[in-house]
């Protein structure tokens, strides 16, 4: 949504401004491609393709075993570790830690302090947001906003997901309905960091907004993830689902409304554009929003093809592809949906 | 121009059947437009990709959802009539019913009003279907037909007595009409208009005059200012807004979505063509609109675009705007249109627009525009001051302003400014005394629960409207007083009435859905009163008294709290304490009779008193021996402070006479008994309670005695804890004293029908003097014959007024066949009665008739409007009276021929030349094809085996996801079999598939065209 009352003709430069020193990543794991996943599952590949359009993935479990090899804890300390190494800032500089997941080791303690724990920080304020795809840019604001007004000078922003909780290996799904079985053939595991300070530092990317808006009154979730408790572990429900439908029709409409409203926020011009960092839902999803958006000139970084949906981890395994590319000067879109209770996310960024 | 308020809005439009859902449809850039109808016409028989004569280029537009839909009953209309109505006249007369109910009142309120009646329409095509029939023509048809009526038909089934007209501006209709009903408001021609506007296409007419015209969007769409606009895409729609003064909303405490600040209407007189729009007429009209409104073009912050989407008129209206707003300071125009969500409604269009800008303004959000992302390039917005609404557009939160075009094509142009509604818009002043009432209704309110009320002409439509409230409280929590007043105020006035006290909104919900699927509850929560209620009260006396007595009431009913401490400030100065304090702590002095009497009267006063506020009109009255004090202040007979002053002495002098007096029960009529009294001089009738109830009062020795009889004999007695023998002889030594204050405390005669227990009759100009009260203490209380009395007058209910239900009790073992249809009513049910009980004694009241003063259940921060979700109604009955319109000859049973007929001429013209093409179009059927081609077969055979359907049940027309439910798994197993059965073929992948599987037929095309390229 736009404001009316935008500060684009204030003399003041528009809202404050934060910067991404590093980014780190980190995907457990060798990449499944379809045919391992076919041969496993017993989905067919060629459906694999052509409707969901996405090659690889990586999965914390192992996929001939069924072990667990890697927790949340340990995928976005590995990113978060990397991210402040690239950073060049010394672990004593890190003021705090957001971190955005859907899928938390634990209900409690917050998987964030884990990963502080593996990183050897103490004594600083720690965050967790419970959200889904949009969680990585809700970070990104809280990092941003702690930064430009809280008084800190630099953070450690995490996302990641893990869906192997509900990867459930033993099931036959050679009769499962499209539905159920995208469950298992959209998603990944994985985990990105970044780190915010309120100086140009390493990467010297400037975040000149960030969205994060709930647009959800009265609309059904477009997705939803169960948890299970002692009480109703044995309740027979899908853990996770998704109206699929409602997905389609919305999220391309969504994004355009998400690009205009951060064009217009910044009184940039799509021509302005350089780089789009287009919502990551599949492949074949991701390629028919970019599509719509109607930026021909910017070039898409995206990543889901070959990491599949790993939720919170996309933004940074595509901000980190950016990072390869953007020169001085140039600019980039992202633009996220999480169509759980249908957030509108983005931001912006200029390289100085 | 003086402000005019919009307070109530129902609509329905392509993919949106209420304005709930318009709004979300809205919000999500949703699209309206779909295929045409099959009951509408058979679109392939018109169709032309090219625009032929006599054809469309689209095969899509926006349609309503159940046109045909209409609720006859509730508006007591015959099938007859309603199937000979234009179901345009239906649709406005359920929507206006509802746009009122928004408003937050009860339609049968408006009756008799001057409410004006104002619909824009340009559509007429269910007269060209069926007024040229004139062999068919018939009373109903004429009156079910033409412009006029459906604005009459709201006026005549609403009883509003106010202007009542239509008016046709072509596209411009409905808001040139809610331009009119403005002006009628503010030349004092009404109080409230029902501005409105629908659009039904019942015939391909205008869309083959679209296409001819060279201004109909080939996908049906309208993409208003986008650089893919091609033309004009029908759409319908039906929508109604409630329009008041806005001073008189604001008085009226009503809601108000926005605020019309400004209309202008004109025309292009002798330009360019008859039917082209005119840049400087639509800048003079803007111009105007914003001059009546009092702005600047650079406060308009959004417009709500008339945006046809043809490349001209989309040029134009830029340059119309642009010529206003270029040169304004501040952020550029923010611009869209609705038509890009459900088409070009035509006499719905202004409406569509009305209610859009209304609601944006309301939610102080403006939707994005629909195609709006890929704006015209040509259009140079940025120069012109303008750009489009590319993602919503929240707006701040003081007032903002928003414009609103609609353009008719002969030239009639209307625009509107509208305003955000005033901050204290929804809160009404406080007020002095409602007009007739006296100053008491300005002190506290309130019952401790709401009623929730709920009114419908039938049980089935109680049912269905329980179930639509119940969604709706589910949906979103809205606090339960605001919601039950709300309730009170708009749900009234059908046969059925539904009551039920409500604390919680939560439960409220569920025990409505409850309701709705139970019919023992709902038979408990529903009266169906013909009349109004005739209330007998009944005031308690000794013996119902306990510790406590109605201090949870006291506690949670501010009403009640203010009408006990009235009582209690009266008896103070006599008691030497405080009643109030008493029955708040529980203490057992309550039993003692200097205290139970005084705090009998006080609870019985608060009790009547908060009856009587809560405009439930005593008919007739009866108090039991110490019941009579209550009752008789309630009468006029004396005031509050007499009546306390005098209740005191009586209980203080009572106390001080030595115990040792008693009371006995016995089951025995009283000549029985006569001997037996006679012998004891200390000993008399206490109470003639009914035939074979006797209550004896005296010395407890001498009763002694009496009962020793009595148990030899075989008669039931029972001994009564009470601490002296009231009504007997030993009341004697208090009596001078007594007669003394009573002379200083006077009393009248009752200006309410009082049946006295003392003379066990109707008191006819008798005054309730000193003398009365005096003998009122020794006498026997006839309440037998006195309640006897009551009932021969013929109440339907009996209201227990005091502590507990006693006397209702009593009078049911008195009720002779006549009277055995009282009711009786206990607003304090015994000691857990609170707020709750007192509120189901109402509703109660209310299921059987009476209108209660709904104000005095609620505190006044309560009392605050919630919109309701409207009247739910009835879809089960349908009136579509033709079939499918089909290209003649096709179908000539279908087709009106006489019209044909009638137009002799160009018939033969036509079959030479349309016929042809059109008769292909009509497919053979499914079997035909099944027989003649392996493909085919092949086909069908494979999608029936994989979608699990008789191969019967599958024809070249199913469509294979909206008919059969293919999903994408399916479609792969589809492609395994296809390639099965069709082993000539070369390899198929999903991939070449994908295109064309939206129906069986195109599949079988495809694959013949392939095994034909193999074979070639």
């Amino acid at each position: 949504m736009q404001s009316e009352h935008s500060p684009q003709h204030d003399s003041a430069p528009p809202g404050a401004v934060s910067y991404l020193a590093s980014v780190g990543t980190a995907l457990p794991g060798d990449p499944v491609d379809n045919a391992a996943l076919a041969r496993t599952l017993g989905v067919n590949e060629e459906w694999i393709d052509v409707f969901i359009g996405t090659r690889t993935r990586h999965f914390a479990r192992d996929l001939e075993t069924g072990e667990v090899r890697w927790s949340l804890a340990d995928l976005c300390a590995r990113a978060a570790e990397q991210a402040l190494t690239a950073s060049g800032l010394a672990p004593h500089e890190i003021d705090f830690v957001v971190m955005g997941t859907a899928t938390p080791d634990h209900l409690m303690p917050a998987t964030v302090n884990h990963v502080v724990d593996q990183l050897g920080l103490d004594q600083i304020p720690t965050y967790q947001l419970q959200s889904g795809c949009a969680g990585a840019v809700q970070a990104l604001q809280l990092g941003h906003t702690l930064v430009t007004g809280g008084g800190h000078k630099a953070g450690l922003v995490i996302g990641g997901d893990v869906c192997s909780k509900h990867l459930d290996l033993d099931r036959d799904l050679s009769s499962a309905a499209p539905s159920d079985l995208v469950n298992y053939v959209l998603f990944g595991d994985g985990a990105g960091a970044a780190v915010v300070t309120s100086t140009p530092r390493g990467e010297r990317l400037a975040l000149r907004t960030v969205l994060n808006r709930f647009t959800g009154l009265g609309r059904e979730p477009g997705q939803v993830i169960d948890w299970f408790g002692l009480a109703d572990r044995h309740e027979d429900r899908q853990a996770v689902r998704e109206d699929y439908k409602a997905i389609e029709e919305s999220v391309p409409t969504m994004a355009v409304e998400i690009l205009w409203e951060l064009l217009e926020e910044l009184d940039w011009t799509p021509e302005d554009v350089d780089f789009l960092l287009p919502p990551q839902l599949s492949g074949r999803m991701t390629r028919r929003i970019t599509d719509g958006l109607g930026l021909p000139d910017a070039v898409e970084v995206s990543c889901v093809a070959d990491t599949g949906n790993n939720g919170n981890a996309l933004p940074f395994l595509q901000l980190e592809a950016l990072l390869g590319k953007i020169g001085q000067g140039q600019r980039a879109l992202a633009v996220a949906v999480e169509s759980s209770k249908w957030i509108k996310s983005g931001f912006a960024l200029e390289k100085i | 121009m003086r402000p005019v308020a919009i307070v109530g809005i129902d609509c329905r439009f392509p993919g949106a059947p209420d304005t709930a859902a318009y709004w979300d449809m809205l919000m999500r850039s949703g699209d309206g437009v779909d295929k045409v109808p099959r009951q509408r016409w058979d679109a392939r028989d018109f169709h032309s990709r090219a625009g032929a004569e006599g054809h469309s280029n689209t095969t899509e537009g926006g349609f309503i959802s159940d046109p045909d839909a209409f609720d006859n009953e509730f508006f007591t209309v015959s099938p007859r009539e309603a199937a000979a109505m234009d179901p345009q006249q239906r649709l406005l007369l359920q929507c206006a019913w509802r746009a009122v109910e928004d408003a937050g009142v009860a339609p049968q309120k408006l009756a008799g009003t001057d409410t004006g009646v104002f619909v824009g329409i340009m559509g007429n095509e269910w007269a060209h279907l069926h007024m040229t029939d004139y062999a068919k023509v018939t009373a109903q048809l004429g009156s079910g037909n033409g412009y006029c009526m459906t604005a009459n038909r709201i006026s005549y089934h609403l009883d509003l007595k106010g202007p009542s007209l239509a008016v046709d501006t072509a596209c411009s209709s409905s808001l040139v009409a809610v331009h009119l009903a403005c002006n009628a408001l503010l030349a004092g021609e009404c109080d409230t208009a029902i501005a409105a506007g629908v659009n039904v296409a019942l015939t391909p007419a205008l869309g083959i005059f679209y296409t001819q015209a060279g201004l109909s969007a080939p996908d049906g769409r309208c993409k208003p200012f986008s650089a893919d606009a091609d033309g004009i895409g029908r759409g319908e729609g039906v929508g109604a807004v409630v329009l008041r003064r806005l001073e008189d909303a604001i008085a009226d405490g009503q809601p108000v979505y926005a605020v019309i600040r400004g209309t202008a209407v004109n025309q292009d007189g002798r330009s360019n063509g008859i039917t082209a729009p005119n840049r400087w007429s639509q800048q003079e009209v803007l111009a105007a609109a914003y001059r009546r409104a009092g702005v600047d073009p650079s406060e308009v912050t959004f417009t709500e675009a008339h945006g046809t989407g043809t490349v001209l008129g989309d040029m134009i209206e830029i340059k119309a705007l642009g010529h206003l707003h270029s040169g304004r300071s501040g952020r550029p125009l923010a611009l869209g249109s609705v038509k890009g969500n459900i088409g070009h409604t035509e006499g719905a269009a202004g409406i569509a627009g009305l209610i859009k800008v209304a609601l944006s303004l309301h939610h102080k959000t403006v939707p994005a525009s629909r195609f709006a992302a890929k704006e015209n390039p040509a259009l140079k917005l940025a120069k012109q001051g303008i750009r489009l609404l590319k993602a919503p557009l929240r707006l701040r939160s003081g007032p903002a302003i928003g414009g609103l075009s609609s353009f008719g094509m002969g030239g009639t142009n209307a625009h509107a400014v509208l305003e955000s509604a005033p901050p204290y818009a929804a809160r009404p002043e406080e007020r002095d005394p409602e007009s007739g009432h006296t100053g008491r209704t300005t002190g506290a309110s309130g019952l401790g629960a709401g009623v929730f009320t709920l009114t419908a002409p039938s049980t089935a439509a109680l049912r269905r409207n329980l179930l639509v409230q119940a969604d709706a409280l589910e949906r979103r929590r809205v606090p339960a007083g605001p919601l039950c007043w709300s309730s009170n105020r708009t749900k009234t006035g059908h046969r059925y009435r539904f009551a039920l006290p409500a604390k919680d909104t939560g439960e409220l919900a569920a025990t409505l859905r409850e309701a709705a699927g139970d019919d023992d509850l709902l038979a408990r929560l529903v009266g169906n009163a013909t009349g109004k209620p005739q209330v007998g009260l009944l005031f308690t006396g000794q013996g119902s008294q306990y510790p406590g007595m109605t201090a949870r009431l006291y506690l949670q009913s501010p009403l009640y709290r203010r009408f006990l401490n009235e009582a209690d400030e009266a008896l103070a100065p006599h008691l030497g304490g405080s009643v109030r304090d008493l029955l708040l702590s529980g203490d057992e002095a309550v039993h003692r009779t200097g205290w139970t009497q005084p705090a009998l009267f006080a609870v019985e006063y608060a009790l009547a008193a908060s009856l009587t506020e809560l405009g439930v009109p005593p008919a007739l009255l009866l108090g039991h021996s110490v019941g009579e004090y209550a009752a008789a202040v309630l009468a006029e007979v004396f005031p509050l402070e007499q009546a306390a002053r005098l209740i005191a002495a009586r209980g203080a002098l009572m106390e001080r006479l030595p115990e040792g007096g008693g009371m006995l029960a016995v089951r025995a009529p009283l000549s029985e008994l006569a001997e037996l009294v006679d012998a004891e001089p200390l000993v008399g009738v206490g109470a003639v309670n009914g035939p074979r109830a006797t209550v004896l009062s005296g010395d407890l020795a001498a009763l002694e005695r009496i009962d020793e009889t009595l148990g030899r004999q075989g008669v039931r007695t029972r001994r009564l804890e009470v601490s002296h023998a009231f009504h007997s002889p030993l009341m004697e030594p208090m009596l001078d004293t007594f007669a003394a204050i009573a002379d200083e405390t006077g009393g009248g005669v009752p200006k309410l029908p009082v049946y006295s227990t003392v003379r066990g009759r109707l008191l006819e100009a008798e005054p309730m003097d000193a003398k009365y009260w005096t003998e009122h203490i020794s006498a026997p209380v006839l309440f037998g014959d006195a309640m006897n009395r009551l009932l021969e007058a013929g109440p339907t209910h009996l209201v227990e007024v005091g502590p507990r239900p006693v006397l209702t009790g009593m009078a049911r073992a008195l009720r002779s066949a006549a009277g055995a249809g009282v009711h009786s009513v206990a607003p304090v049910a015994g000691e857990e009665a609170d707020g709750s009980t007192f509120a189901e004694a109402l509703a109660e009241l209310f299921r059987s008739g009476l209108d209660p003063r709904w104000d005095a259940v609620y505190p006044q921060e309560e009392r605050q409007p919630q919109r309701l979700a409207p009247y739910a109604f009835s879809d089960a009955h349908r009136f579509w009276t033709r079939s499918t319109v089909r290209a003649a000859p096709a179908d000539l049973s279908v087709v009106p021929d006489h019209a044909d007929t009638a137009s002799a001429h160009p018939r033969d013209e036509t079959a030479a030349h349309g016929h042809g093409a059109v008769l292909t179009a009509v497919l053979p059927s499914a079997a035909e094809d099944t027989a003649v081609d392996p493909v085919t077969r092949a086909v069908i055979e494979a999608v029936a085996e994989v979608g699990g359907y008789a191969t019967d049940e599958v024809s070249r027309l199913s469509l294979l996801y909206e008919d059969l439910g293919f999903d994408s798994v399916m479609i792969m197993e589809l492609k395994d079999r296809l390639q099965e059965r069709l082993d000539g073929l070369d390899t198929i992948s999903v991939q070449d598939l994908l295109p064309r599987l939206s129906s069986v037929g195109d599949l079988v095309d495809y694959l013949q065209d392939r095994a034909g390229s193999a074979v070639a």
